[in-house]
């Protein structure tokens, strides 16, 4: 069996300890270490104490959001109501031109949408990709947005799948204020309370539109995902 | 870069040829300012880099040092949740693995998103051999597949093509438009590329990490390449080294942003996906089939060695290429190795022998830079050093290294040697002059890129003696 030859030749060599000094290295620096609990909760803390810092209030936030959000080139929108949100997607509608929607069985993605006169393809069931490939936007609700960097944070039970939010030439994600949270680790709490651990088999930060810089170092969006994404949150 | 030559010989070769080609140098340095300068802006916005660095450098030790349990505990986890693992000791087993799987679901063809460790077995080769179509979907990738050619860079594949060169590439094989603007390059990749998603019954991916908690992947990406590559086709197979395992998922919300930040100056990619399993009952879409590979390849080799296991907490940023003087100067297909710069001279001599790669650690400058910019703080530059003495310590000098020594030794214990050997030098250095820095000159080697300076006409010793 490989995986025994493989574990035990990992075990081999791990009976010998780590060269002291080259750990020592590794955990050397010039100024001193605040103390952080170990386990889990201490990586949590390091997030928090170390990356970039966004505030505590929602309005902190959602202000750290926008600017990251500029940054990347994502639509970030502050609506107040859903009815709002409504008005922005039907005015979206008509500049581009929208004929095919791509939704999926969520609250607050119907909602938005219930109003427009369009063909509309559900992926919360069984769908062809081809269809979905002709969408011209992809609609889809989100477990949470990450302030810390601007991050919408999907599974494939909050995005219709695992392709909805990277198919079509457009992303849209309708989120609630609520949903805001500061680290991408409060984000990982998020779904594992929803689930109780039984995870969903597709989880993913989306941050910004689809970009490459291959070529040149030149920034071109909509490498192969959506050109364009856009975030509207509905403030409570 | 054939497999024929020896790889000093190539290196030699190689780095001879591009260190002459100021161009094509300005133009990589040029490329390397602009993430430094990103790259710079990112890592100030951290509240404390340093201690965030420290941290995620601790949790690639905890996970290496009980790499045993993590590794088991992976498997077990993506095995629970319907995914097949595959354990490979070396290359071989790693593509038969692969091959058995797409000749089972009776596939055509194979897209790959962006991987590594494919190149790392050759993967591609085999495949095409077998008479499968595949098609490597990241932009950089694709770029320097269509040239036949081995990635430049392990983060950047295609860095060193200037936008002319890839428009002539595309018109001639993809008959597309003759444009030099990247972003129609880019959107004449896209088209293609979109149907090949379509109709590919087989997706291969990497993996940057794997979590032991919850039995994840985890795949860091900018171009949405990966995702559709991991959702579209109806079986996904990720090749996986048993060195990226991770404690827990908590790991990633420190050493994703953290990745990016070193990689490419970003503060966080555009995808950061974690998959854990093949499509489950309750959901839309997915591939019905999720194979995750885990490949030793003599990862195990390094993990013996108790001073440069430290290696293995890489996590392939690509950060110490970007810094590296040696690097900007020789350029990444001169290593002649799947992973380039201070980090593939580091691992390459122990995953495919010392004697043959020992080179590399002596190309460095060693000074430190590809160490200062570590994310996770491995200890590079002093690796290549311990390269250089475990070198010498197995009688892999050479014997002109051996011989210069012994001579050394000898005349450094002999005052009157040394003395001698003091004019016979300055006799030689006027000697040679008329032959200075041509094919017939006995140190041709280092004088023909270098002047030397007339010796001076006292020596130390004769000014300290008149001084008194």
């Amino acid at each position: 069996m490989s995986r025994d030859a493989i574990l035990g030749r990992i075990r081999e060599a791990l009976s010998v300890k780590t060269d002291p000094h080259v750990r020592e290295v590794a955990n050397k620096s010039s100024h001193s270490l605040p103390v952080l609990a170990n386990g889990p909760d201490g990586r949590t803390q390091a997030v928090k104490e170390f990356l970039p810092f966004v505030g505590d209030s929602l309005e902190d936030h959602i202000a750290a959001f926008k600017i990251l959000s500029d940054k990347l080139q994502t639509e970030f929108i502050v609506v107040p109501t859903i009815e709002a949100a409504k008005q922005a997607i039907e005015q979206m509608r008509e500049q581009h031109q929208w004929e095919r929607i791509g939704i999926h069985d969520h609250e607050l993605v119907q909602s938005c949408v219930d109003h427009l006169k369009v063909e509309f393809l559900n992926t919360s069931s069984n769908y062809s990709t081809s269809e979905l490939e002709k969408c011209d936007v992809g609609i889809s609700g989100c477990d949470a947005l990450i302030a810390q960097t601007a991050s919408a944070l999907v599974t494939n039970h909050s995005a219709g799948g695992r392709a909805l939010s990277v198919l079509p030439p457009h992303h849209v994600v309708v989120a609630e204020s609520s949903q805001m949270v500061t680290t991408m680790a409060d984000g990982f709490t998020i779904i594992r309370e929803k689930h109780n651990e039984k995870w969903p088999s597709f989880i993913s930060f989306i941050t910004g539109p689809s970009r490459t810089a291959d070529i040149e170092r030149v920034l071109v969006l909509g490498a192969h995902g959506p050109k364009k994404l856009t975030i509207i949150m509905i403030s409570a | 870069m054939s497999q024929s030559t020896n790889p000093f010989t190539q290196f030699q070769t190689d780095a001879d040829r591009v260190t002459a080609d100021d161009d094509r140098r300005r133009f990589l340095r040029t490329s390397l300012r602009g993430y430094q300068t990103t790259r710079t802006a990112t890592q100030d916005r951290f509240l404390d880099y340093e201690s965030a660095r420290i941290a995620a450098s601790d949790a690639k030790w905890e996970a290496i040092e009980n790499l045993d349990i993590y590794l088991a505990q992976f498997a077990d986890k993506l095995e629970a949740r319907g995914a097949t693992v595959h354990w490979c000791n070396d290359s071989e087993e790693a593509r038969n693995a692969i091959l058995e799987i797409i000749k089972k679901h009776d596939a055509k063809s194979v897209i790959k998103s962006k991987c590594m460790t494919t190149e790392e077995i050759h993967l591609n080769q085999l495949l095409e051999k077998e008479g499968f179509e595949v098609v490597e979907s990241d932009l950089g990738e694709f770029i320097v597949q269509l040239r036949d050619e081995a990635p430049y860079h392990f983060v950047f594949p295609a860095m060193h093509l200037k936008k002319e060169e890839i428009n002539t590439l595309f018109q001639e094989k993809l008959k597309s438009i003759n444009t030099n603007d990247p972003e129609e390059l880019t959107m004449v990749a896209r088209e293609v590329l979109r149907q090949k998603y379509l109709s590919a019954d087989i997706g291969i991916s990497g993996a940057n990490f794997g979590v032991a908690e919850t039995g994840m992947i985890s795949i860091t990406e900018n171009e949405g390449n990966a995702r559709l590559t991991t959702s579209l086709p109806k079986v996904h197979i990720s090749l996986m080294g048993i060195e990226k395992i991770i404690p827990r998922l908590d790991d990633l919300a420190l050493l994703l942003p953290v990745l990016a930040t070193a990689g490419t100056g970003q503060h966080l990619t555009c995808y950061n996906s974690q998959l854990g399993g093949p499509r489950q009952e309750d959901e839309s879409d997915g591939p019905i089939e999720m194979h995750v590979v885990l490949l030793d390849n003599h990862r195990t080799r390094l993990l013996a060695d108790p001073e440069q296991r430290d290696a293995l907490r890489c996590i392939r940023c690509g950060a110490c290429l970007n810094v590296c003087p040696i690097f900007k100067n020789v350029g990444g297909h001169t290593y002649g190795t799947t992973y380039q710069g201070p980090i593939g001279s580091v691992i390459t001599p122990h995953m495919r022998g010392l004697k043959d790669w020992k080179h590399l650690s002596h190309s460095s400058s060693l000074c430190g830079a590809c160490s200062e910019t570590c994310p996770v703080k491995i200890d590079l530059h002093h690796h290549l050093l311990r390269n250089r003495r475990n070198a010498a310590g197995k009688g892999q000098g050479g014997i002109a290294e051996r011989f210069l020594m012994l001579g050394f030794t000898v005349v450094m214990r002999r005052p009157w040697l040394y003395r001698l050997a003091g004019s016979l030098g300055k006799v030689g250095h006027v000697l040679t002059k008329p032959i200075h820095g041509t094919r017939i000159d006995p140190f041709y080697a280092w004088k023909k890129t270098r002047d030397l300076e007339d010796p001076a006409k006292q020596s130390f010793k004769q000014y300290w003696r008149a001084r008194k």
